[in-house]
Parts: C-alpha cells; sequence; structure tokens
C-alpha cells in the first residue's frame, strides 16, 4: 500500500525532520519509489534461515578496563567548543517540554 | 630536468626522504604547490592545510637530523576523507550539519598514517554523509573527475580518488559503506582497496552504517595501498572500536609474493556479473584484459556462482538507512551541529536543525531509514535483509571453498557526467557490483586495467578475497598491475591533463 503525505508527516515527526510544502510531496514520492526497491527482499523472509545483524557473527560486549582514560577525555572546553549554544560550563537548550 | 611530485609514487616518496635525497618539506611545499596549481578545476578539497603538513614535515626532517628511526611513509603526503578527525581541522562530511565543526581529536586511521610519516595536505570532498555515488551530493561543491572534468568522480569518497588521480596526493585515506572506496577508484583510474570489515579501526571516522563501513587507501600503485594498509594495522587491534581486529602487517609482503607466479592458484568468474545487464562492453573487457592477466601468471579462472546476491541492493538499502537513521540521530542541534535559532522547545530545535542542516539524499535516506524501523515494518524489511545477507554471506563462503579470490567488475559503466543521473534509486543500482561485500563483509580491491575504448575514461576490475585474507587482494591485484603497466609502474599514472602541472621539486 503507497505511503500517503499524512504518513510522511508522521514518519518526519518521529525522524525529528521537519518537512513542508514540497519537500513533503517529493519525499511521499522518493519513499514510494525506494520502498518498491525493496520489494525483492521481501522474498527472504524465510522461517528456515537465521537473521545475521553483524558480519563479525560471535562479536558480542566486547568490554575495557574500568579505568579511567585521559587520553580519551575531552577537555571541557573541547566538548562545549562544538555547541551551538552553551552556558559556562553547560550545553544550552530550549524548553523540553515546551511553553514557558 | 625538475622531477614533478606527481612522478613519485608513496614508495618513492618514502625512500627518498628516509636517504635524504628529498626533505620532507621539500615535498611538503611540491604537493601544496600542485594543489593550488590542480584544485580549482578538480574541487578534490574541502580544505587544505598547509600548516599542518609543513608542520608534520619538518617533525620527519626533524628527526631524521636526529639519527631517529622513521616511518615507512615518511614524508608521504595524505588527503583524508572529510569523515574522519583530525585536529586542527574541521570535519564537516561535506555537509551544512557540520559546516562549523572542529575536530576535537585526531581518528585512528588517520594517527596511524601521521605515526608512519605521513603528512595531511587537505580533507577531501565527498557525498554528504557519506550518501551517493558521486560526491555531487556534498554541500559545498561537487569535486571533477580528472580524465574529464564534466564528469564525476565517483562517491562517496570522490575527493580522495579525485586527489590520487589529479596527482595531488599518493595516497588518500577513504571510507566504503557499499562502495566508497571502490567505485571512485574505478572512475578515476586508481587503487581502491576496502578491507574486510573490522581490519581497520572506525574510531573518530564518523559512523553511517555500523555494520557496513571500513576504512581503506588509495593509491595509484598496488604497492602504495600495501605501504598504507600496513601502516593502518601495524599499531594492532585499536581498543577504541570493539569491532576492530588484530590484523597482521603482512602487505608489503603479500606484494613481494606476486613475483612467485600464480601457479595452483584459482580465480572464480561470475557469469551472472559478466552478463549483467547494464554492464557496458568496456568495463567488461577491462575485466577480461585482468582475468587474462592472472591466467598467463599461472592461475586457473573457474565458474563460480552467488546465487543469492541479487537480493545485495534491496538488502543494503533495508539495512544501510535503518542504521544511518539510528546513528545520525545523534545531530540534534545540542552538543555540535547546526543549531535552529529561536525555537520554543526542544523537539523545534531538533527538528529544525536538522530540517536545515541535512541535505535532500541525507534526508531521504534517513526518512527511509525511519520508514523502515517503525513499529508493524520493521518485522517485514529488516529481519529479511539480514536473512539475506546470511544466504549472501554463505554464497561467498561456498564459491571460497572452490577459489581463492573471484574477479569481477567494479562498476557497470565508466564515470557518468555531472547531473545524468538524477534519480536517487537509479544512483543506488552503480553499487551493483560493490554492496554485497559490505553485506557479506570480506575485502574488495579496485585496480585500473585501462582506458575503455568507447569513453576513453579509467576502466577498472575488483578482486573479492574472503574474510580476513586482505594480503591476498595485495598479490592478485598486483599481478594485474604489472601485466597491465610494466614493473613497478601504475597503469593509468596521473590523470594527462594534470601531469606535471604545478608540483616541481627543485
Amino acid at each position: 500500500m503507497a505511503l500517503t503525505e499524512d504518513d510522511v508527516r508522521g514518519i518526519a515527526d518521529y525522524a525529528r525532520i521537519a518537512l513542508e510544502g514540497e519537500e513533503l510531496a517529493e519525499m511521499t514520492s522518493y519513499l514510494n519509489d525506494a520502498v518498491a526497491m525493496l520489494e525483492p527482499v521481501l522474498a527472504y523472509n524465510l522461517p528456515d534461515v537465521e537473521p545475521t545483524f553483524h558480519p563479525i557473527g560471535d562479536l558480542s560486549n566486547v568490554m575495557r578496563a574500568d579505568a579511567i582514560e585521559p587520553v580519551r577525555d575531552l577537555a571541557r572546553d573541547a566538548a562545549l567548543g562544538n555547541a551551538g549554544s552553551a552556558r559556562e560550563e553547560y550545553f544550552r537548550v530550549p524548553s523540553i517540554l515546551g511553553g514557558e | 630536468m625538475a622531477r614533478n611530485i606527481d612522478a613519485l609514487t608513496a614508495a618513492q616518496v618514502s625512500a627518498a626522504v628516509a636517504a635524504g635525497e628529498l626533505s620532507a618539506v621539500e615535498v611538503a611545499r611540491a604537493a601544496l604547490a600542485a594543489i593550488e596549481a590542480r584544485e580549482p578545476q578538480v574541487q578534490a578539497f574541502l580544505q587544505v592545510t598547509p600548516e599542518l603538513a609543513l608542520e608534520a614535515a619538518e617533525r620527519v626532517d626533524a628527526a631524521r637530523a636526529a639519527g631517529e628511526k622513521l616511518g615507512p611513509l615518511a614524508g608521504v603526503p595524505v588527503a583524508v576523507k572529510d569523515n574522519m578527525n583530525l585536529i586542527g581541522t574541521r570535519t564537516t562530511c561535506a555537509s551544512r550539519m557540520l559546516e562549523n565543526y572542529e575536530s576535537p581529536y585526531t581518528a585512528t586511521c588517520v594517527q596511524r598514517l601521521l605515526d608512519a610519516g605521513c603528512v595531511p595536505v587537505g580533507k577531501a570532498n565527498m557525498d554528504e554523509f557519506a550518501f551517493g555515488s558521486s560526491t555531487d551530493s556534498s554541500a559545498f561543491h561537487p569535486t571533477n573527475n580528472p580524465w574529464d572534468l564534466e564528469r564525476v568522480p565517483g562517491g562517496s569518497s570522490g575527493g580522495s580518488a579525485a586527489a590520487v588521480a589529479a596527482g595531488m596526493a599518493p595516497i588518500a585515506l577513504g571510507s566504503d559503506t557499499g562502495g566508497s572506496i571502490r567505485q571512485p577508484a574505478a572512475l578515476c583510474g586508481v587503487v581502491g582497496m576496502k578491507p574486510t570489515y573490522g581490519a581497520v579501526s572506525r574510531y573518530g571516522v564518523v559512523a553511517f552504517g555500523s555494520s557496513l563501513d571500513q576504512v581503506g587507501p588509495f593509491g595509484r600503485t598496488v604497492e602504495d595501498v600495501a605501504l598504507a594498509m600496513d601502516a593502518l594495522v601495524a599499531g594492532g587491534r585499536d581498543l577504541y572500536d570493539s569491532t576492530a581486529q588484530d590484523v597482521a602487517p603482512s602487505f608489503a609482503e603479500a606484494l613481494r609474493a606476486a613475483e612467485a607466479g600464480l601457479d595452483g592458484k584459482r580465480i572464480g568468474l561470475v557469469p551472472a556479473f559478466m552478463e549483467a545487464e547494464g554492464l557496458t562492453g568496456e568495463v567488461k573487457q577491462g575485466v577480461l584484459a585482468a582475468a587474462r592477466a592472472l591466467e598467463d601468471a599461472g592461475a586457473e579462472l573457474v565458474e563460480v556462482d552467488l546465487p543469492h546476491v541479487d537480493a545485495a541492493i534491496a538488502a543494503y538499502y533495508v539495512i544501510g538507512p535503518s542504521e544511518a537513521f539510528s546513528n545520525l540521530a545523534r545531530f540534534d542541534g545540542i552538543r555540535y551541529g547546526y543549531q535552529e535559532p529561536g525555537c520554543a522547545s526542544l523537539a523545534e530545535q531538533s527538528a529544525r536543525s536538522r530540517a536545515h542542516g541535512f541535505g535532500a539524499e541525507a534526508k531521504r535516506r534517513q526518512m527511509l531509514g525511519a520508514y523502515l524501523l517503525s513499529s508493524g515494518v520493521y518485522d517485514t524489511y529488516y529481519y529479511a535483509a539480514q536473512k539475506a545477507r546470511t544466504l549472501i554471506t554463505a554464497d561467498y563462503t561456498a564459491a571460497f571453498s572452490q577459489v581463492d579470490a573471484i574477479l569481477m567488475p567494479a562498476t557497470p559503466h565508466a564515470a557518468f557526467r555531472h547531473g545524468e543521473i538524477s534519480d536517487p534509486t537509479q544512483m543506488y543500482l552503480s553499487d551493483m557490483y560493490t554492496i554485497s561485500l559490505n553485506i557479506a563483509g570480506n575485502g574488495g580491491i579496485s585496480v585500473p586495467v585501462g582506458l575503455g575504448a568507447g569513453t576513453g575514461m579509467p576502466m577498472a576490475a575488483q578482486l573479492v578475497t574472503p574474510a580476513f585474507a586482505d594480503e591476498r587482494l595485495i598479490t592478485f591485484g598486483a599481478v594485474i598491475e604489472r601485466a597491465l603497466a610494466g614493473d613497478g609502474g601504475s597503469v593509468l599514472g596521473v590523470a594527462p591533463a594534470f601531469a606535471g602541472k604545478g608540483g616541481e621539486l627543485a
């Protein structure tokens, strides 16, 4: 079933990418083309085949020692230096819940 | 007559610097002069770094003067893809989102080349966040193919490939998620290698598809790629990348193995690939020339089948966008990246920062990933793609029980013109020969085989080997190169329009 502009508006909201007007229409057309291109993969939803999520199959929970690594610690100035908005030693954000 | 920096391979530069025939500073100045003369037409770089280059070169010269042992790539200029952090540079991923992002640390792959004595000359252009096959989706400017400026260099590591092809650096680093090293290498006539997933650390490389991404080198010769690979793995397993594995630095040694010939080796050809719709005659002829070179060296050619590989593109465009959506969720406009001013809530700030920071293809891939991972859709597509991955990997395992390597095209056609492929889903098909390796994880190398009879553009063949048998790529690649280029030389060299332009050594 083809995706509608309303569906795509919902995906954009979930993906936190504000799309409006023509961009929404173009994205709807693209997503329908792209999903059609993915159709061949559906034939592989086979009950007797296990999925492979990662090329190194037996890799899981690689741990390092629970120790401070000064080399890897970003200096506070470096960490804050790329932020769009910072105050003193904090990242600054607008209201999380909205409103005043 | 004065020599030009572009006439030297990385191996020759490091040997000359080690012998005191050239100083690293002299080499760096020549490389920067070559960039100054050639860059206006090629536009391979997003940032040229003369200060970093000269500082690194001075360190090499000081080490030599002090009698210290030099690294294996001492004084060799390198271009670094702009998704790799390097202190003293911006890392923009060719995106407005990261236009002003200053690298807070240096990626392991870059650091290892610096430790080997490399001199960083600049950050190379790319498709935005590595989403593309043309470098046209860079938010800043396209890169032109040095063999024909009307054509694309391929992508996403198009700047890295073009810099090497135009003789602005003998080696470059790229990353390959679906073919992003091998395809631009093929289109620009240089050697490009994607090692096995996990062979090279990705720490400090901006993530696209975490189960697919791999870092690798470009060079004009197989030898230079081998030297770069040795430098990339020589430090052992990188503890900062949990997927990184221990790989022996045996690539230069593998190069010497080529001299012994290929008696007893078996090379696979996939009939379905050689007869595929969309494969041009000139590319096919190039691959067959590579096959003859391997046969002449004593290898036996064998037909092999990869029955499930048809599913690779569809599986990739499920897995890749899903992982990209997950990885790029970090660009929320708070800690780094573009931040939209004047928003009343955090949600609005994130949505508007992402809408204005990301370009069209970056939004498309994330929207596709968001859809594919949404409730109800996830089970249908994501699991099917990961099951296809199981079958594709099993195909390769079965094929490698019969052969030592598989030979195939790297791309279906020569470099296309800017804007020639405007439909994004059509663009995705240019990865048809490279993508299955990222899904299965094993390594591949693109080796130039000459110029096409139709287009006059570079043609390439791709070699594919089992996981963690990447040294074979060097051995077999060197055999093809020697047959088609003569001893020690590169098959195509620097693109003729740029060879010798600026960059003279005193």
